[in-house]
């Protein structure tokens, strides 16, 4: 049944051996060291301030959607950091390995990268930065925000949310693993027949591909499910469909994407593992197998995904844009029915990934046609968010110009995508690096509404802000280091250089290869910002407390509880009236009202089942990449187990009585009342557009929420 | 916040089911699967009239099961499971029905498929 | 101005909610297990995109197709194990209606039994093939073929042990507000694999013998 292998095997470590870990790798090995190092200092650090329990406690153990979120987000920038860290690698190897007379270093001929390594690289930073950078950053944000933002004390399956959590977390841990144990995939990231096949891969670097991606497919399902779920049924009183906030809409369509499209990449990637494991015929090149088979169940999920990232970044910026320009979002229908119509034709658009297969003019004109009508809804939301912004009292701070710097990439990243759409342009440039950069710049969409949303909810979820000089400089460095990366790669990529080069053959592309490297650089430095932001802001986080109402002109339900969020969301859940209920709140004084009387509420226990289920699927998917059989029997044995016991112990929760409740609402309400230091402006956040033309005599309002401009609380 | 006060056995998820609506949804589809393999079986109606006709016997089968066993209907307590599988269907097509077409249309282009202009000369 | 409900005087507007909110445990369970079911759907609909392609002609390379080995009358009985098993359990669930414990579990031991039937014709039909020397590794068809059923056949497999949980549950646990959703959750799971059957065996087994 199984496939005999051609290297060793014994049943008790099956492939596992001391050969296969990279010590003598001048690159690895020094890195490992350093992880090793810095783990025992981590470790080390935990222990000496005694904050195992309260590790245990209140994080790992938790099933809090915010503290869950908040997990989701950092596992996101650590692995949005060592997927960068890879983009710095692949830039350095293209800009010194070009010309015959380029050096090499370190067993290569030319720069410092094997073909073999490099093509691990892009293989990993490709992998890393859509399913495990984008896609945990974004899920992270639908589950602190939607909740919230419906009105909702929980999830609608909180331990299934912190499930979904420590799955996709062991996904991480096997990726990274396999830098020190093994190898990884060097089929590129989505991989192409019959390359991957045993025969032609015959390393374990395939198979831990295959296997960190059926783990965050997994994942990934289950977060969509629960937050399908928690829209659905968990909507507080009077918040009905016309008021859901628009970052819920675009969430619930993500997440209708993420439902029906991860279990295509389920099957593609299980179906490469029954030709590894078991020696099936799906995609080789002989015995009736079929190369494109695969492309296309690949894609069938592939190109839904791209949707299921980009949706919940327009939803952000749905959300900053009306913010900051003191106004409602302009044309809320549209915008709703323009997210549901990018989810549905999401679903219709696969084969432009690959008109070179040759299918013909019709399927690629059906197929052509059906991207090119991406363009109408994706435009219907550009021209809101102009629209929203046109005569608006605009604020340029920090989460605001992320926001517009996200709205710019759309633009080009959009025109080039209407370009790849046309079949006879994108024969010339199919798999060139024109490609790569149009969806970096789709991708650095993403990037930049998760930094504007980071700036924007930061304070809703930790009760104070994050420093604006430093969240700006980030933004200049970064958008400096985006132009310098992509415009020269738009050129390459009309020159005809083709992605995922490790040797450059021609030096005429050296200077653009250069600017390249300056601009990774100051990405690199703009990281360093972004460490300085976050050093700065904690250190001065007492200076920059915020009540509930953060910015004084945010308008959805998610600013009208205590900043940060209480564990139980709401004391007494709001009855909603309007859209847009905190503006509507704030604009006829009753944003301070609070409830006259609590009630006991319930809520879920913590449970340890989660993270040592997430445990045992990394061990799982470690066994199978290893082939060491009795360890995955043993392990899913385990699993099973583990569930069946959990459904034995169910979950009673526990209540909080309306006693100790009003304890806790009075503390936070003093808390808040210490701060002191929250203005509210007049009117603001209820300006239409000839309103605010006819109060352009008022003097001008401070560039910056939260400074005083002589307005004082009107509670 | 919790529901677990009333009695779980009176929730209408419950208190749909019917023992002449399970026994309607299996006599039905076994029939309609019977009539499948005999027809299969007895090689009476030419190949495309039999796929046109098994096909339509598990289309059925499949509809009578949905309704008589999922209770798939407008009723208000089923009506976001209705919504869900109605959305779903048309991308179940479209998975299955454009993955065939474009493969069919690639296998008629790289003269692959018996019986094509190409393979004639 | 700002929102389409301005009607609402803000003065008399009901601000927080009074109190009698609940929300229905046991539907909120089931929705969320009915799209997670439809993505399974989802994941037999790419299954059988996959089996759609690699069952022409040329993919089964010249070696066996289903034409020979597919043998209908004996997989109708298959197809009758599991839709009695569906129909046993349906019995158990009319029995939870009348709060019937003895008869709810009674139909899950019967769907049990008619699912064990069914699963170890299918292990007999497999074991059969593998005397004739065909396995995944025969052609691209035959793969396709074998671990689209086999799939089919894992899911009844994890039923099974599903249908013994609960079982235990009720005999123990009594109808509880999580025994009773989890009931309608693997009603749901279980109807389910009775209708992908009937693809599998319309379009898999009968016509692979028709072609």
């Amino acid at each position: 049944m199984l496939v005999d292998l051609a290297g060793g095997w014994n049943p008790m470590l099956g492939r596992l051996a001391w050969s296969q870990i990279p010590y003598d790798n001048p690159i690895l090995a020094p890195l490992f060291v350093a992880v090793v190092i810095g783990t025992i200092i981590i470790l080390g650090l935990i222990t000496y301030y005694g904050k195992w329990t309260y590790l245990w406690k209140e994080w790992l153990t938790t099933v809090d959607h915010k503290k869950l979120g908040v997990m989701y987000i950092i596992l996101g920038l650590v692995m949005l950091f060592r997927g960068f860290i890879d983009g710095l690698m692949i830039r350095t190897q293209q800009a010194w390995a070009v010309g015959t007379h380029s050096s090499g270093v370190f067993g290569a001929t030319h720069g410092y990268l094997t073909p073999f390594h490099f093509g691990q690289v892009y293989s990993a930073h490709g992998l890393i930065m859509i399913l495990l950078a984008a896609t945990p950053l974004l899920v992270g944000f639908m589950n602190i925000i939607v909740p919230i933002q419906i009105g909702a004390r929980d999830m609608a399956y909180p331990y299934l949310n912190a499930l979904g959590l420590w799955i996709t977390a062991a996904a991480g841990a096997l990726i990274m693993i396999s830098l020190f144990v093994g190898d990884f995939a060097h089929n590129g990231w989505f991989g192409y027949a019959p390359i991957f096949e045993l025969q032609y891969s015959p390393g374990v670097g395939v198979d831990y591909w295959i296997w960190t991606m059926e783990l965050v497919a997994l994942g990934t399902t289950l977060g969509g499910i629960n937050i399908l779920a928690t829209i659905i049924k968990m909507r507080a009183p009077g918040m009905s469909w016309g008021r859901l906030p628009i970052f819920v809409w675009a969430s619930l369509s993500a997440n209708v994407i993420a439902l029906t499209s991860f279990p295509a990449l389920q099957v593609a990637l299980g179906l490469v593992a029954a030709d590894r494991y078991l020696g099936a015929h799906f995609f080789t090149a002989g015995l009736g197998g079929n190369l494109m088979l695969y492309t296309n169940l690949f894609w069938i999920w592939g190109h839904p995904e791209v949707y299921f990232v980009i949706l919940p970044a327009f939803g952000m910026m749905s959300e900053i844009f009306p913010t900051f320009s003191e106004k409602p979002l302009f044309g809320y229908i549209t915008m709703v029915l323009a997210s549901l119509a990018i989810a549905g034709v999401s679903w219709l658009v696969w084969l432009h990934h690959f008109f070179t297969m040759g299918a013909g003019p019709y399927v690629n004109s059906a197929f052509s046609v059906a991207t090119m009508l991406v363009g109408i809804p994706t435009g219907v939301k550009v021209f809101n968010w102009a629209f929203t912004m046109y005569r608006g009292r605009l604020t340029f701070n920090a989460a605001m110009l992320w926001a517009i710097g996200a709205l710019f990439l759309l633009l080009i990243g959009g025109l080039t995508g209407m370009m790849l759409a046309v079949p006879a342009i994108n024969y010339m440039v199919h798999n060139s690096v024109f490609v790569v950069a149009h969806f970096h710049s789709m991708l650095l969409v993403i990037v930049y509404a998760i930094f504007a949303s980071v700036i924007y909810w930061f304070p809703k979820v930790f009760g104070f802000k994050l420093d604006e000089f430093w969240a700006k400089t980030m933004f200049w460095l970064f958008s400096a280091g985006t132009t310098l990366v992509f415009v020269p790669m738009y050129m390459l990529g009309f020159m005809g250089m083709t992605r995922r080069l490790d040797y450059v053959f021609n030096t005429a592309w050296h200077p653009y290869l250069l600017v390249m490297e300056f601009g990774i650089v100051v990405y690199m430095i703009s990281v360093l910002a972004f460490f300085a932001l976050l050093y700065v802001s904690i250190r001065d986080h007492a200076k920059n407390r915020v009540g509930t109402d953060a910015w004084g002109t945010s308008r959805s339900l998610e600013w009208l509880t205590h900043s940060p969020v209480p564990f139980y969301n709401f004391a007494v859940l709001p009855h909603i009236s309007t859209r847009d209920e905190v503006a509507w709140r704030r604009d006829n004084g009753i944003d301070h009202v609070q409830p006259d009387h609590y009630e006991d509420i319930h809520m879920p226990n913590n449970t340890g089942v989660a993270i040592i289920l997430g445990g045992l699927t990394f061990v799982l998917g470690f066994a199978l990449v290893w082939r060491i059989w009795w360890l995955c029997i043993l392990s899913l044995l385990a699993i099973m187990a583990l569930v069946i016991y959990r459904s034995f112990k169910g979950d009673p929760g526990y209540i909080i009585t309306a006693a100790e409740l009003e304890e806790m609402e009075k503390d936070a309400m003093r808390r808040e009342a210490q701060i002191g230091k929250q203005h509210y402006r007049v009117g603001g956040g209820v300006l239409g557009d000839a309103i605010a033309y006819e109060r352009s005599d008022l003097p001008p309002l401070a560039s910056q929420p939260g400074s005083s401009v002589g307005l004082d609380h009107r509670s | 916040m919790s529901h677990g006060h009333d009695d779980p056995t009176l929730h209408p998820e419950v208190q749909i089911s019917t023992s002449r609506g399970y026994f309607l949804g299996f006599a039905i589809s076994s029939i309609l699967m019977l009539v499948a393999t005999f027809l299969v079986t007895s090689h009476a109606v030419p190949p495309f009239g039999l796929l046109m006709v098994i096909s339509a016997c598990a289309g059925i089968a499949i509809m009578a099961q949905i309704y008589f066993l999922l209770h798939i209907d407008i009723s208000e307590h089923n009506i976001w499971n209705t919504v869900a599988l109605v959305l779903f269907i048309p991308l179940f097509l479209i998975t299955i029905g454009l993955t065939w077409w474009m493969f069919s249309q690639l296998y008629l282009h790289t003269m692959i498929m018996p019986g094509m202009p190409g393979m004639m000369h | 101005m700002s929102s389409p409900a301005c009607n609402v005087d803000p003065k008399t507007a009901e601000l927080w909610d009074k109190g009698h909110y609940q929300y229905d445990v046991i539907s909120t369970r089931t929705l969320g297990y009915f799209m997670y079911l439809l993505s399974d759907g989802m994941l037999f609909a790419t299954l059988f995109a996959a089996y759609g392609v690699l069952s022409y002609q040329h993919s089964y390379f010249g070696g066996p197709t289903p034409a020979d080995f597919v043998k209908p009358w004996y997989t109708f009985v298959q197809t009758m194990a599991l839709f009695l098993s569906v129909l046993a359990y349906g019995f158990g669930m009319n029995a939870l209606k009348h709060k019937n414990k003895s008869g709810v579990i009674s139909g899950l031991l019967a769907a049990f039994v008619l699912g064990v039937l069914f699963l170890m014709l299918d292990i007999h039909d497999m074991t059969h093939l593998a005397s004739l020397g065909i396995s995944v590794a025969t052609s691209g068809g035959m793969s396709a073929f074998i671990v689209l059923t086999q799939v089919h056949a894992t899911h009844i497999f994890f039923g099974l042990i599903w249908i013994l949980v609960m079982m235990a549950q009720v005999m123990i646990k009594g109808f509880t507000t999580e025994v009773v959703g989890r009931l309608l959750t693997l009603r749901m799971f279980w109807h389910l694999q009775a209708i992908i059957w009937v693809f599998v065996y319309v379009f898999v087994y009968l016509w692979g013998y028709m072609s």
